[in-house]
């Protein structure tokens, strides 16, 4: 059996499958499903300092081989989360991360000091299309991106912090640098694109938002070559996602140069998706005869 | 919950836009309720959605949902031969509880009679059910052999092409002072649940009202709040885990 684990920043995975922000809760619902504690870790929910009531619905839409969500960020608050969900997650074993947004710079510091020491990693989401204040507003531009990593990194003498980077940008590889400069210890990419469905008997876009962020197997070549260009343009670790759906897929984003993977529109497709792909990444290296996943990370040569 | 593998035994139209699909799981499930639902892939790999369906039969590993064509996803599903295998995860939601109650009204539009259909099948053994049922025009008319379970059974339709004319609500209100109902069980589109809501609280009706609301799901079990009502209080539930069934005061419509 090839050896599925990773570290990251010192964070060690049992294997580099996470589920990906917003499309697992905080756990306990998949749990009913599987034990969520054969996952290399989660990325909770996105949380505030205060609770979040979220858009309107509809929420969802689809287009082929892709999704659209404009949840909005609801969620019971970061003290909820430390008191109600923290202890049912680190009794699960896999990795915490913690997905933290805000509506200004100082929501930024004030959000990572709660979780330094408690999460096992912080994920900064600064590049969520679904709420109007914040979120992307920090995502899109270098300058910003540095400013709200060096804020939150301050917060954080303990705990490793990830910053979540969009697509919806113009040149992946200076945000991730960005990031890197701003104090980040990991990039994690691609958040979803913003994109639009349109009911064309109403003439209305189908999500109450409007637009939503556009996730699913059909954006995976989209994120590879982000992920591609951000490993390549860093030399902290990078956590790849966008389209994931089996074993190969991990080992794509592996050989783009992502340290780890997470897996989010998949669950929706398959509920028992994670464990399948975990399985899946460990045969094909097997049939391989490859000792290591770590073997596979930043394999790719360019043509 | 667990994900099913399940082959297509039967998959035919009842009525105009609405199919019945049988089908089998590989697998005993545990028990299905009547108004718990499934989330059933389409069969089609470009689309990454489930479908979500309320139960309208549940047997052994037997289940039947009756769906009516809205979209591709449901169009996709009417395509789909007997013998071909779709992946369904049930049983889903929480169900019509009606464990202390002798007689119920049932109030049904339209494809809202499905998971009716199944409550009436679980319990008419025990509860008389005295049913509403309004459906657009006779061709919309479906199902009555499982309506006719009911106590009574009072079918109407929109332009009188069927039944009475009016709708499901109107009839069960003119009717109201003359039935007993210690509950009323409710599911349609969301403009009758709306006048439900209405029609009770003009009539000062303090029967406990339950409703099955729709919305369009992602995970379909909880976890990524894609599928929320408004709560009276002014928060969110969701349809999914916390529903699809609502005492009718909790919830706006």
């Amino acid at each position: 059996m090839a050896d599925l684990q990773v570290e990251i920043c010192g964070v060690k995975f049992k294997n580099p499958v996470i589920a990906a922000s917003g499309t697992f809760g905080f756990g306990r619902e998949y749990n009913l499903l599987y034990d969520i504690s054969q996952l290399g870790g989660i990325s909770t929910k996105g949380m505030t300092l205060e609770p979040r009531n979220g858009n309107p619905t509809p929420r969802i839409a689809e287009g082929k081989s892709v999704i659209l969500n404009a949840v909005g960020l609801q969620n019971p608050g970061a003290d909820y989360f430390i008191r109600n969900d923290l202890p049912f997650l680190k009794s699960k074993g896999l990795v915490v991360i913690a997905n933290v947004a805000g509506k200004t710079l100082e929501d930024y510091g004030e959000i990572c000091a709660k979780l330094d020491g408690l999460a096992d990693m912080v994920e900064l989401n600064i590049s969520c299309p679904n709420v109007k204040a914040g979120g992307m507003a920090f995502g899109i531009r270098p300058e910003s991106i540095l400013k709200v990593t060096q804020i939150s990194k301050k917060s954080l003498k303990r705990t490793p912090l990830i910053v979540k980077l969009s697509p919806n940008v113009e040149s992946i590889a200076v945000n991730a640098q960005a990031a890197e400069s701003g104090g980040a210890d990991c990039v994690s990419l691609i958040n979803t694109l913003t994109g639009m469905v349109i009911d064309i008997e109403k003439r209305k876009p189908l999500l109450a938002n409007n637009t939503g962020g556009v996730s699913g197997a059909g954006i995976k070549p989209i994120a590879v070559r982000m992920v591609y260009e951000a490993a390549h343009a860093v030399k902290i670790p990078v956590i790849g996602m966008g389209g994931i759906t089996c074993g190969k897929d991990v080992i794509e984003f592996m050989m783009a140069g992502a340290s780890a993977v997470q897996v989010g529109t998949a669950n929706f497709t398959d509920a028992n998706a994670m464990p399948r792909i975990i399985a899946e990444t460990g045969r094909w290296l097997d049939e391989r005869k490859i000792a290591s996943v770590k073997q596979i990370i930043n394999t790719v040569t360019l043509n | 919950m667990k994900d099913y593998t399940a082959t297509v035994r039967q998959n035919e139209k009842i009525a105009e836009n609405i199919f019945m699909m049988k089908l089998s799981l590989h697998g005993e499930p545990e028990k299905i309720h009547g108004g718990q639902f499934v989330n059933l892939s389409t069969g089609d790999n470009s689309l990454l959605l489930r479908r979500p369906f309320g139960v309208c039969k549940a047997e052994g590993n037997e289940i039947t949902l009756c769906y009516q064509i809205k979209g591709e996803g449901t169009l996709k599903l009417s395509a789909t031969p007997a013998g071909a295998q779709l992946k369904v995860l049930l049983p889903l939601g929480n169900w019509f509880d009606l464990e202390s109650y002798k007689n119920v009204v049932v109030v049904g539009g339209g494809v809202g009679i499905f998971p009716l259909i199944a409550a009436i099948r679980e319990y008419c053994d025990r509860v008389n059910f005295h049913s509403f049922i309004g459906f657009r025009n006779k061709n919309a008319v479906c199902l009555l052999d499982e309506l006719e379970k009911s106590k009574t059974l009072t079918v109407v339709t929109d332009d009188g092409s069927f039944g009475g004319k009016g709708n499901a609500v109107q009839a069960y209100i003119q009717r109201a002072g003359e039935i007993e109902a210690d509950a009323v069980i409710a599911c349609g589109p969301p403009v009758m649940l709306k006048a439900l809501k209405s029609e009770i609280a003009s009539h000062g009706i303090k029967t406990p009202c339950f409703v099955s609301l729709e919305e369009r799901m992602g995970c379909g079990m909880g976890a990524c709040l894609v599928c929320v009502c408004k709560t009276a209080d002014g928060g969110n539930a969701r349809v999914c885990r916390d529903g699809p069934i609502f005492p009718i005061e909790e919830v706006q419509l």
